[in-house]
C-alpha cells in the first residue's frame, strides 16, 4: 500500500514538472507510456485586467461559457472567446466544463442566438496569442489559454479558489504526443 | 661754389621738410616712417601682410559661422518636417487600422488591425513626448500640452470603438466613433496642423536670421576688404615716401660729404698753391727755403693722398665682397703696424697712447693691412674727438658672449673725450654721416672712417662695436674670429698683461 502511494506521489511530481514546459519543448518521444498518458499543463482562464472579478466556481464558469450568464458585475457584457475546434484547449474546455460535445455545444449556441438568449455568438481564435490580445482590446472578455501562454495583459482568475499552479486545479490540457 | 651749391640744395631741402611738417604730418607718424626707413620697408610689408591674414582669417570664419548656420537650418528643416509629417501619417494610422477592423468578421484580422492601431498610436505619443520635450517658446509649449491633452482624450475612445469592434457590436462602434470619436480626433487633427503652421512660421523666421547672417557677412568681407585695400594704399605711399625720404636723405648726406670733402682738399690745396705762387714769384731764397717750401708741399701732398685713399676705399667696399685674403695674424703683429703706421699722429697731436695686451693670445683670422686700416680709423677718430684729453688706450684681449660662440679677440681703442649721444649710436655707422654736434665744434671729416671700418671688420668674419658715455669717452671694439685650429690657452687674467705707453 505504502509502494503505490510513492509510485503515485512519484507520477504526480513528474507531472506538475512536464506541465511547466512549453508543449513544442517537452520531450515528450521519450516519456514512459505512463508518463505520456499523464503528462498535462494548467489551462488558465483569463479576463480583462479592467474586470473586477478575481474568481469564480466551477458552476460560475460554466453558465458564462454557455452564455447562461450575459454580464458582468461591472455591467460589462461578457464576450466568450474560443480556440478553434480540435484544440486541445478547446477540448478540455468541453469536457471539464462544458461536459458535452462539439455537436451539443454547436446546437447549444445556435439555440440561444436564436431564442435571443444569447447576444454575441463566441469568437474563435486561431492562436493562444489571439486569445491573450483579444481579452487584453476587450474589457468584457473572457477566455483560456495554457498557463505558460499567460502575460501581463490579462489576469488569470482563480476557479474554485485554485490558481492553475496550484495542485487542486483542476483545468488542465493533456500534452499531445510529439507524433 | 661749392658752398654755394651746398646752400641752394640745402635750404631746398629744409624747404620739403618744413612743407611735410607744415601739412600735418605728426611726429609720431614719423617716427613710424623713420622706422620703415631703416629697416627697408620690409616691416611695413609684414604688417601689411598680418593684417591680410588676419582678416582673411576672420573672413573665412565668418563664412564658415554663416555656412553652419544654414547646415543647422537644413538639418533642423528636414528633420522637423520628418518629424511632423511621421506624426501625422501614424495618427492617421490609428484611426485607419481601427476603421479597417470593421470591415471584417474575421476576429484573428480585427486582432491584426488592432495591433497595427495600437503600434501606431503608439509611436504617436512617443512624437508628442518628443516634441514637448523640444517645445521652448510659449506658443509651443501650450500647443504641446494641447496635443498632449486632445490625443490622450482620443485613446480611450478608440480602444472602446475597438473593444465594440471586437465583441462584434458594431453598430454601437461606429455610433461610438461617429459621436466621440471623429470629434476627438479632429481636434488632435487641428492640434497637429497647427503644429505643422508654428513650425513654418519658425522656419521662415530662421530662413530670416540666415538671410541676415549672410547680409551682414556679406557687408563685413566688404568693409574688410575696404580696409585692407585702404591700409595696403597707406603702406604703399608710406613705403615711397620712406623711400623718397631715403632719397633726400642720401643726398643731404652726399651733399655734406662733398661739401666736407671740397672743404679737406681746399686747405691743403690753398697752401700747395700759396707755395707754389712764392716759389714761381721767386720769393723763395736759398736751399733752406726750398727745402721747407718742398715740406710743406710734402705734407700737404700725403694729407691729400690720404683722404683721397679713404674714399676710393670706402667706394671699393661697397658691394662688401671677400676681397681680402684672411690668414693667420698674430695679435702682436697687428699692434706693431697700427703703432707704426699712427705713431708719427699720436706725436704730432700729443697724445699718449697706453697699450695693454693680454698674453698667450691666438692669432686672428684676418688681414693684416686692413686690419691696420680699421685701427687706424678708430685711432684717428680718437684724436680728433678727445676734445682736451690726450689720451687713447689700446687693448687687446680675448673675450666670449657665450659657450655657442665661443672664444675671440677683441681689440679695443679708447679715449676720454667727447663722447656720443646715445640717440645718434645707431647712425654713427652709416656712410657720409655726421653729428650735428661735430659739425657745430669745427671738427672736419667725411662720415666714411667709422663706416669704412665696420665694412672691414665685418668682410673679414667680425664686427665693431660701441660704448661711449656723453663727455666721458668712447671705446670702440674689434671683435676678430680665431684663426681656425687654433686653441686658446685659457689662463685668463689681464694680471698678466703687459702694458706698455707711448709718448
Amino acid at each position: 500500500m505504502g509502494r503505490l502511494a510513492s509510485f503515485v506521489v512519484v507520477l504526480s511530481l513528474a507531472g506538475s514538472l512536464l506541465a511547466g514546459i512549453p508543449r513544442e519543448a517537452a520531450p515528450s518521444a521519450e516519456l514512459s507510456v505512463e508518463q505520456q498518458a499523464t503528462a498535462t499543463e494548467p489551462l488558465a482562464i483569463v479576463v480583462n485586467r479592467s474586470n473586477p472579478l478575481d474568481q469564480l466556481s466551477s458552476a460560475e464558469l460554466r453558465k458564462v461559457f454557455l452564455g447562461e450568464r450575459r454580464y458582468w458585475p461591472n455591467g460589462r457584457r461578457i464576450t466568450l472567446v474560443m480556440r478553434d475546434l480540435g484544440e486541445p484547449e478547446y477540448k478540455t474546455m468541453l469536457r471539464e466544463v462544458y461536459q458535452m460535445d462539439e455537436n451539443s455545444l454547436k446546437n447549444h449556441f445556435l439555440r440561444g442566438l436564436f431564442t435571443g438568449e444569447i447576444l454575441v455568438s463566441p469568437k474563435t481564435l486561431a492562436t493562444a496569442a489571439g486569445v491573450r490580445k483579444f481579452v487584453f482590446n476587450v474589457p468584457g472578455a473572457i477566455g483560456y489559454v495554457r498557463l505558460t501562454d499567460v502575460d501581463g495583459t490579462v489576469k488569470v482568475l482563480r476557479i474554485d479558489e485554485s490558481l492553475p499552479e496550484d495542485k487542486k486545479y483542476k483545468l488542465h490540457v493533456e500534452l499531445r504526443p510529439a507524433n | 661754389m661749392w658752398n654755394c651749391g651746398r646752400r641752394i640744395d640745402m635750404r631746398a631741402t629744409d624747404k620739403y621738410e618744413a612743407d611735410l611738417k607744415s601739412k600735418g604730418v605728426v611726429s609720431l607718424f614719423d617716427w613710424v616712417l623713420g622706422v620703415v626707413y631703416r629697416h627697408n620697408a620690409t616691416i611695413s610689408l609684414v604688417l601689411v601682410l598680418c593684417v591680410v591674414a588676419a582678416a582673411g582669417l576672420f573672413v573665412i570664419r565668418d563664412l564658415q559661422s554663416a555656412n553652419a548656420e544654414a547646415q543647422k537650418l537644413y538639418l533642423i528643416s528636414v528633420q522637423g518636417l520628418k518629424g511632423i509629417g511621421e506624426l501625422q501619417f501614424d495618427a492617421q494610422e490609428t484611426r485607419r487600422a481601427t476603421l479597417y477592423a470593421l470591415t471584417t468578421n474575421d476576429s484573428n484580422l480585427q486582432l491584426e488591425y488592432a495591433d497595427q492601431s495600437r503600434d501606431a498610436d503608439q509611436r504617436v505619443t512617443e512624437g508628442i513626448v518628443k516634441y514637448q520635450k523640444q517645445a521652448k517658446l510659449p506658443r509651443q509649449i501650450e500647443l504641446a500640452g494641447r496635443l498632449g491633452r486632445d490625443w490622450a482624450n482620443y485613446l480611450p475612445v478608440r480602444d472602446e470603438v475597438l473593444a465594440l469592434i471586437l465583441e462584434g457590436s458594431t453598430k454601437e462602434a461606429v455610433s461610438l466613433d461617429l459621436s466621440s470619436g471623429v470629434p476627438s480626433f479632429e481636434r488632435v487633427r487641428r492640434d497637429l496642423n497647427e503644429v505643422k503652421r508654428l513650425y513654418d512660421e519658425e522656419a521662415s523666421q530662421r530662413v530670416a536670421n540666415v538671410e541676415a547672417t549672410s547680409h551682414r557677412s556679406v557687408m563685413r568681407l566688404i568693409g574688410i576688404l575696404g580696409f585692407v585695400f585702404l591700409l595696403s594704399s597707406a603702406a604703399v605711399w608710406a613705403i615711397q615716401r620712406s623711400r623718397m625720404l631715403s632719397a633726400i636723405q642720401l643726398a643731404k648726406m652726399q651733399m655734406e660729404f662733398v661739401a666736407s670733402v671740397s672743404h679737406e682738399l681746399r686747405t691743403p690745396l690753398a697752401v700747395l698753391s700759396s707755395a707754389a705762387d712764392n716759389i714761381a714769384d721767386g720769393l723763395v731764397e736759398g736751399k733752406a727755403g726750398l727745402q721747407r717750401y718742398g715740406t710743406v708741399i710734402q705734407n700737404q701732398s700725403r694729407q691729400m693722398k690720404g683722404l683721397v685713399d679713404q674714399i676710393l676705399l670706402f667706394a671699393s667696399t661697397e658691394d662688401r665682397k671677400d676681397r681680402y685674403a684672411l690668414q693667420p695674424l698674430p695679435v702682436s703683429k697687428i699692434i706693431e703696424s697700427v703703432l707704426a703706421s699712427t705713431k708719427e699722429l699720436i706725436q704730432e697731436s700729443g697724445f699718449v697712447m697706453e697699450t695693454s695686451i693680454e698674453p698667450d693670445l691666438p692669432p686672428v683670422l684676418g688681414d693684416l693691412a686692413a686690419v691696420a686700416q680699421c685701427l687706424q680709423n678708430l685711432i684717428g677718430n680718437a684724436v680728433k674727438y678727445s676734445g682736451h684729453s690726450r689720451w687713447i688706450g689700446l687693448r687687446a684681449f680675448a673675450g666670449s658672449l657665450d659657450q655657442r660662440i665661443g672664444w675671440e679677440v677683441r681689440i679695443s681703442v679708447s679715449d676720454h673725450g667727447i663722447g656720443i649721444d646715445r640717440a645718434e649710436i645707431n647712425n654713427i655707422f652709416d656712410p657720409f654721416y655726421r653729428s650735428p654736434r661735430v659739425s657745430a665744434l669745427q671738427i672736419h671729416g667725411t662720415g666714411l672712417g667709422l663706416s669704412l671700418a665696420k665694412r672691414i671688420a665685418e668682410t673679414m668674419g667680425g664686427k665693431l662695436s660701441v660704448v661711449s658715455e656723453l663727455a666721458a669717452g668712447s671705446t670702440f671694439t674689434l671683435h676678430l674670429p680665431i684663426a681656425e685650429g687654433e686653441k686658446l690657452a685659457m689662463t685668463r687674467g689681464l694680471s698678466q698683461a703687459s702694458s706698455s705707453t707711448l709718448p
